[in-house]
């Protein structure tokens, strides 16, 4: 049976949810849950190394992030939304899986996709050998997103 | 030595917290400046005597052995490196005295030198997942820097540029992705080469359209301009210098050119080109009837930035070797021009704590080098001789009349005269006229934001009066480097 089509359905389902959800607990866990079956996704297309990432990274590591960032705030109070906006991303939402339904598949048929094999050489190879920079962009990106937090979350000293 | 222009940033962002540990100001201050300092000699004097026998393409190596770390500089890369060197080395001087007011001056560094490296990373990669990675560095460095007040208007803009950015790096990433499955490349020259095997009009246009929405949010062109109006006024005045002046150009004008010209291999008269044009005049126009209509002295430069950058793709997409000329020597006098006008509008804000122009007036009394400066700037965007505006508007201009699009090049200059009305509106409302009682005890801006704002209008009125040499120099470089590719 072919699983690829159920998992990318869960992940769908389970980014929706992370969006709509009102407790933030609730948010992070679908968010985990869709990081786990877009994993097993990986793995059933033969990209054991993307998977173990995903997994690992995603729905592990940055999922206990998120846990003890809201275990580490105050709720203060209600923010009440706009009734417009209560139903903007549910018929947004609709729509996508309408259009996504009617004309994705024909639509993606027109591309012309190379072949993909297994993932080639060993994982040290890949990283050291051919996407050495890559790992330099997201240590940049790391460490922006570091000093952004260290910036907005700062005691404010104004006027020292 | 092409690798200092990133890793130099970096390495220095890193240490900055600890710097700011050891010292809050004096350090943070120098230490910083002195990068840029060191970045704009460099592109000023080797990275000229570099590219003197054309593109350079630079592998790291580590003890001996080679590592897959490659850049290129070429004449766009290096006009754009030394339009980022410029303004941050500006912007830098001038929150030497500016950011004093903010507080946690480590952390703003740290940020900035960030988004320097972001912007150096993006133009010199020559791999399209790169791109991305360079891409989002100066973006998240830059969402914080927007809300680095944290009051309450700067969240809120900065909250929606991240959202609207987020979406823009999504189009890109997915963009990417396709061109990647299509040719399994991501290098400039092996997508180049598999397109041209593939022959796949479909594949193109698809990734075509999800660049031109990716990009054109971050360049903020008509349609896609929503967040700039809210995030370049909410940012500390160098950082909207930084913002309108470069990172709407790297992260969406380069990207979107470097992609179009040396992947997709754009030429005059194709559907890409007139798309271009077309999403180019638009901006120019409608944005500057929008900005006449702002009472915000900051909006109104926003508003602003939206029209010349539409000017700037107007240029580029004409496609032809005088309009690509025209194009990007509208970004280098735009990216002076405008990060003049934002400091000023900051050394404006500080003395009176408004950018209502309502409230101003006569303020040239009181900041004579502020008015004066900023007299510079706005002539030059507007398109007054001599000015490097005028000489760049005029190259696109006649570039639109000999590609036969006479249309344009009327809606071009209408745009250039509606610009002209709304900075003497600017320069009217805000420095001339009766100096208002309330504004009797302003002073002039301190000494290094002054300083800043002098050495950009200088920068100016040399870019016009020399106009020759600059295009000799650095323009026509930029411009024969589209031409040919990597």
């Amino acid at each position: 049976m072919n699983w690829q089509i159920p998992l990318l359905c869960g992940v769908v389902v389970f980014c929706a949810l992370a969006i709509l959800a009102k407790d933030l607990i609730k948010s992070a866990i679908s968010l985990a849950v869709a990081s786990v079956l877009l994993g097993i996704l990986f793995f059933t297309m033969k990209a054991p190394y993307a998977g173990v990432f995903e997994i690992s990274v995603v729905a592990g590591l940055i999922t206990v992030l998120f846990m003890l960032t809201i275990a580490l705030t105050k709720a203060e109070g209600e923010v009440k939304e706009r009734r417009w906006v209560k139903i903007a991303f549910p018929l947004f939402f609709a729509a996508f899986i309408v259009i996504d339904v009617l004309v994705m598949k024909s639509l993606l048929s027109k591309l012309a996709i190379a072949p993909a094999g297994a993932e080639s050489g060993s994982f040290g190879d890949v990283l050291w050998k051919q996407r050495t920079f890559d790992l330099i962009g997201q240590l940049a990106v790391i460490l922006a997103g570091v000093f952004a937090v260290l910036a907005l979350f700062r005691k404010k000293d104004n006027h020292d | 030595m092409i690798f200092l222009f990133i890793g130099l940033p970096l390495v220095v962002a890193a240490f900055m917290p600890l710097i700011g540990k050891i010292s809050k100001k004096f350090l943070p201050d120098l230490l910083a400046n002195a990068v840029f300092l060191v970045l704009l000699v460099l592109a000023a004097t080797s990275g000229r005597q570099l590219i003197a026998g054309g593109p350079v393409l630079q592998s790291l190596s580590w003890l001996g052995e080679p590592v897959a770390v490659q850049v290129a500089v070429d004449g766009f890369s290096l006009l754009m490196l030394m339009a980022i060197a410029l303004v941050t080395l500006s912007a830098g001087l001038y929150s030497v005295n500016y950011m004093n007011h903010y507080g946690s001056k480590a952390n703003y560094y740290a940020l900035l030198l960030m988004m320097v490296t972001g912007m150096n990373g993006l133009v010199l990669v020559t791999d399209l997942f790169q791109v991305y990675l360079f891409l989002e560095v100066a973006a998240i460095a830059s969402y914080a820097l927007v809300a680095f007040g944290l009051e309450h208007d700067e969240l809120e803009a900065s909250f929606k540029y991240l959202m609207l950015s987020v979406v823009a790096s999504a189009a890109v990433l997915i963009a990417i992705a396709v061109l990647f499955g299509a040719t399994g490349s991501l290098s400039f020259a092996g997508v180049a080469e598999g397109l041209r095997g593939l022959n796949s009009k479909f594949a193109v246009g698809a990734c075509a359209a999800l660049f031109l929405m990716g990009f054109g949010l971050k360049a903020a062109l008509i349609p896609f301009h929503a967040w700039l109006p809210d995030a370049h006024p909410s940012a500390p005045a160098p950082i909207s210098a930084i913002l309108s002046g470069l990172l709407i150009k790297v992260s969406g004008v380069y990207a979107l050119t470097r992609i179009f010209f040396n992947v997709f291999g754009l030429e005059p008269g194709a559907w890409l080109s007139q798309v271009l044009m077309g999403l180019g005049i638009v901006s120019a126009v409608l944005a500057a009837f929008l900005a006449i209509g702002q009472k915000d002295l900051k909006r109104m430069l926003a508003y602003s930035s939206i029209s010349q950058v539409g000017y700037v793709v107007l240029g580029i997409g004409i496609g032809t070797p005088l309009g690509v000329l025209g194009g990007l020597f509208h970004l280098f006098n735009h990216a002076l021009a405008k990060g003049l006008l934002f400091l000023n509008s900051g050394s404006v804000q500080q003395a009176t704590g408004t950018r209502n122009l309502d409230e101003m007036g006569g303020l040239a009394k009181r900041m004579p080098v502020t008015a004066a400066t900023s007299l510079v700037g706005s002539l030059s965007i507007a398109g007054v001789p001599p000015l490097g505006g005028f000489w760049s508007k005029l190259i696109i201009i006649i570039a639109l009349v000999q590609a036969g699009h006479g249309i344009l090049a009327v809606a071009a200059v209408l745009a250039s005269v509606v610009t002209l009305w709304y900075y003497l509106v600017i320069q009217r409302k805000a420095f001339f006229g009766k100096l208002d009682e309330k504004w009797k005890a302003v002073k002039e801006a301190p000494f290094w934001m002054t300083a800043a704002t002098v050495i950009l209008a200088l920068l100016v009125i040399g870019t016009g009066i020399f106009f020759s040499l600059v295009i000799k120099t650095w323009i026509q470089p930029a411009s024969d480097a589209l031409a040919k590719g990597f």
